[in-house]
């Protein structure tokens, strides 16, 4: 178990350092000077050198390349080009945003989408099972921010339900901010609903016809006790890895609901970080992304080994 | 290309294994003859034709098509005509209502079919092209080339794709070349490593010990021997691709990373009029958004189709 823990973080650590030389790369490959472009064309050449000296953005970029990555494993990303305050201080306040909506969205989706794949597995091809993969199918292909403005002219306006203002005023109670987070998190349900459901439904039906179910059911097992203690817990590992992997992407969703819904998570932080070229707030975000993603896969893989002996056994070997 | 439009990259997630596109295909007819897989690809041709969704989808597809090719000639209005009624709700002049500045939504809708459609295919292919090279060479080479690319590429798929796109676009620039080749440079590493799984099930079977017994050179046994018995996988990935690329490029445009205003591009649509459906002005956020959806869902009822046809032969 350790030694599969220790090859994890490993790799994280690999994944990690490409994710920093992506963003070096992308950030430096046009030629430009960044004082000249952040200051514009009419500053005064000593003040763009200064301002080039105090960013460091005048050093060789074999430097800046090592300065970089040594500042994410320091996690000291410098200071924001626009604001000139710390970069952590803007990102980890918006990361925290972000959180309380995904978190909402999954609290949400993650018994609704479970409990509708196992219902579908148990009634394969009939109409209810037919209904929710293709309801599923179609829910979980349509881009985020355009379920966010069906739903936002729909709910908001036509209904007079929900916010179109995610952003709950200072001072709200957790109840109260529910309101706010209420449409922009079932954007999100709808993207996500359809992944999991289909998932947990493949899952359920493989071990549905495994060897070990018929013999939990001839030893006399009741079918509710097969269901929980031998079909799901079979079933739901790889649902859990799709959940797991979800929470990467979900970032990338999240950027387009966050948008139409003038939220000021992490996703608005990075799309006003590309639109002012304020690129220590775009790699220190991007970055805290890919860390919190690879987090989250390594959290998947144990709570998998948790739940299934034959995974701990396997990794132990 | 002159019209520069919305960005690469992400979909929402290509790296989840699906029960379809992860597995390993099982060989198709491995030691059969051409004519017998022809006849096999043209039974699955048969039965994916026969199926509702797959008639659905490409209806739906082709109706934006058509819109695509014919653009303006066949609009009620031209889509950048600003001399109709300022943010009038849909009558039956204007079926979508009108926009802000007195545009036609119903105009605009069909002549913001063109960009995506443009993009979204080019991108895909490319990055199928590049990950079938990639992946044969993963997957038949083996060895250290394998060891280090499967690495790379795993890193790859943790990436958050859609702001890496963005990054790209906003630093290279958002031309339309721009944009496909960022999404293609993504969706590359996803098909490469569904290719790899493939070839490594081929890649010990008769027909290429044979072919290698005869002193075929590496190419020839990667790209005439085993490619035409991994087609299946191939093409599944493909029009999955399809359908994520057109998620991405939409997503992009949206964010920014697509065409100028005066364009009638869907994700520019929605993101130019979002903030005025508080207002109660819902029509010229709503339709093109509804497009957009429209044309995703039908690329994933296509895509659909062919996977359960190719992955139950």
């Amino acid at each position: 178990m350790r030694r599969f823990i220790l090859q994890r973080l490993a790799s994280i650590v690999v994944t990690l350092w490409l994710l920093a030389t992506i963003v070096f790369m992308l950030v430096n490959v046009l030629p430009g000077n960044v004082g000249r472009q952040i200051l514009g064309p009419f500053a005064p050449q000593v003040e763009v050198d200064a301002f080039n000296a105090r960013l460091g953005t005048d050093k060789p970029l074999l430097e800046q390349y090592f300065q970089s990555i040594k500042r994410i494993f320091t996690l000291d990303f410098g200071d924001s080009y626009q604001s000139g305050s710390d970069v952590l201080d803007i990102i980890l306040p918006a990361l925290g945003r972000s959180g309380k909506l995904a978190l909402l969205a999954f609290i949400i989706t993650i018994p609704i989408s479970i409990a509708a794949g196992v219902y579908a597995a148990r009634r394969q091809d009939k109409f209810a099972d037919r209904v929710i993969v293709n309801a599923g199918l179609a829910s979980s292909s349509i881009p985020e921010f355009v379920t966010a403005a069906l739903l936002l002219s729909v709910f908001a306006v036509h209904w007079k339900l929900g916010k179109a203002f995610a952003n709950p005023p200072e001072g709200t109670s957790l109840i109260g901010q529910l309101e706010y987070l209420l449409l922009p998190a079932l954007a999100m349900v709808f993207a996500y609903f359809g992944y999991i459901a289909r998932m947990t439904r493949a899952g359920v039906i493989s071990s549905l016809m495994a060897d070990y179910t018929r013999t939990a059911t001839m030893k006399g097992l009741s079918s509710k006790q097969v269901m929980r203690r031998h079909v799901l817990r079979n079933a739901l590992a790889p649902t859990i890895t799709v959940i797991s992997v979800q929470i990467g992407y979900l970032i990338g969703g999240i950027i387009g609901v966050e948008k139409v819904f003038n939220y000021a998570g992490l996703g608005s932080t990075m799309l006003s970080a590309v639109g002012a070229k304020d690129i220590p707030v775009l790699q220190g975000a991007v970055l805290l992304v890919g860390i919190v993603y690879m987090l989250s896969t390594l959290l998947a893989d144990l709570l998998i080994a948790y739940l299934n002996p034959r995974v701990r056994l396997e990794a132990k070997r | 290309m002159s019209l520069q439009s919305s960005g690469g990259g992400g979909s929402r997630m290509p790296a989840v294994p699906t029960p379809s596109t992860g597995a390993v295909m099982p060989p198709v007819a491995p030691t059969s003859g051409v004519s017998e897989r022809k006849q096999a690809r043209r039974e699955n041709w048969r039965l994916i034709r026969k199926r509702p969704a797959f008639i659905v989808g490409c209806l739906i597809v082709l109706v934006w098509v058509a819109c695509a090719i014919l653009g303006n000639r066949i609009t009620p209005h031209h889509p950048l005509d600003y001399r109709g009624p300022i943010n009038q709700s849909p009558s039956w002049d204007y079926l979508f209502g009108t926009d802000k500045t007195g545009r036609d939504v119903l105009s605009r809708v069909m002549a913001g079919a063109r960009d995506v459609l443009k993009i979204a295919p080019l991108a895909a292919i490319a990055g199928v092209v590049f990950g079938v090279i990639l992946g044969m060479f993963m997957g038949y080479l083996g060895g250290v080339l394998d060891l280090v690319a499967s690495r790379i590429v795993e890193s790859f798929l943790a990436l958050p794709t859609v702001l890496i796109a963005l990054l790209a676009i906003t630093t290279l620039g958002n031309s339309s070349w721009v944009v496909i080749g960022v999404v293609a440079t993504l969706f590359t590493p996803i098909v490469a490593r569904t290719v790899r799984s493939a070839v490594l099930a081929e890649r010990d079977l008769d027909y290429v010990t044979s072919a290698k017994l005869r002193g075929e050179g590496k190419m020839f046994i990667m790209f005439r021997e085993i490619l035409p018995n991994v087609t299946g996988p191939i093409i599944v990935e493909l029009t999955v691709r399809i359908g994520y690329a057109v998620f991405t490029v939409a997503t992009l445009s949206f964010l920014g990373a697509g065409p100028p205003p005066p364009s009638p591009d869907w994700g520019a649509q929605v993101s130019d009029n979002y903030n005025s459906i508080v207002a109660g002005f819902w029509w010229t956020t709503f339709f093109p958004a509804a497009a957009i959806a429209s044309l995703v869902i039908a690329a994933n009822m296509i895509a659909d189709s062919v996977q359960s046809v190719v992955e139950a032969s």
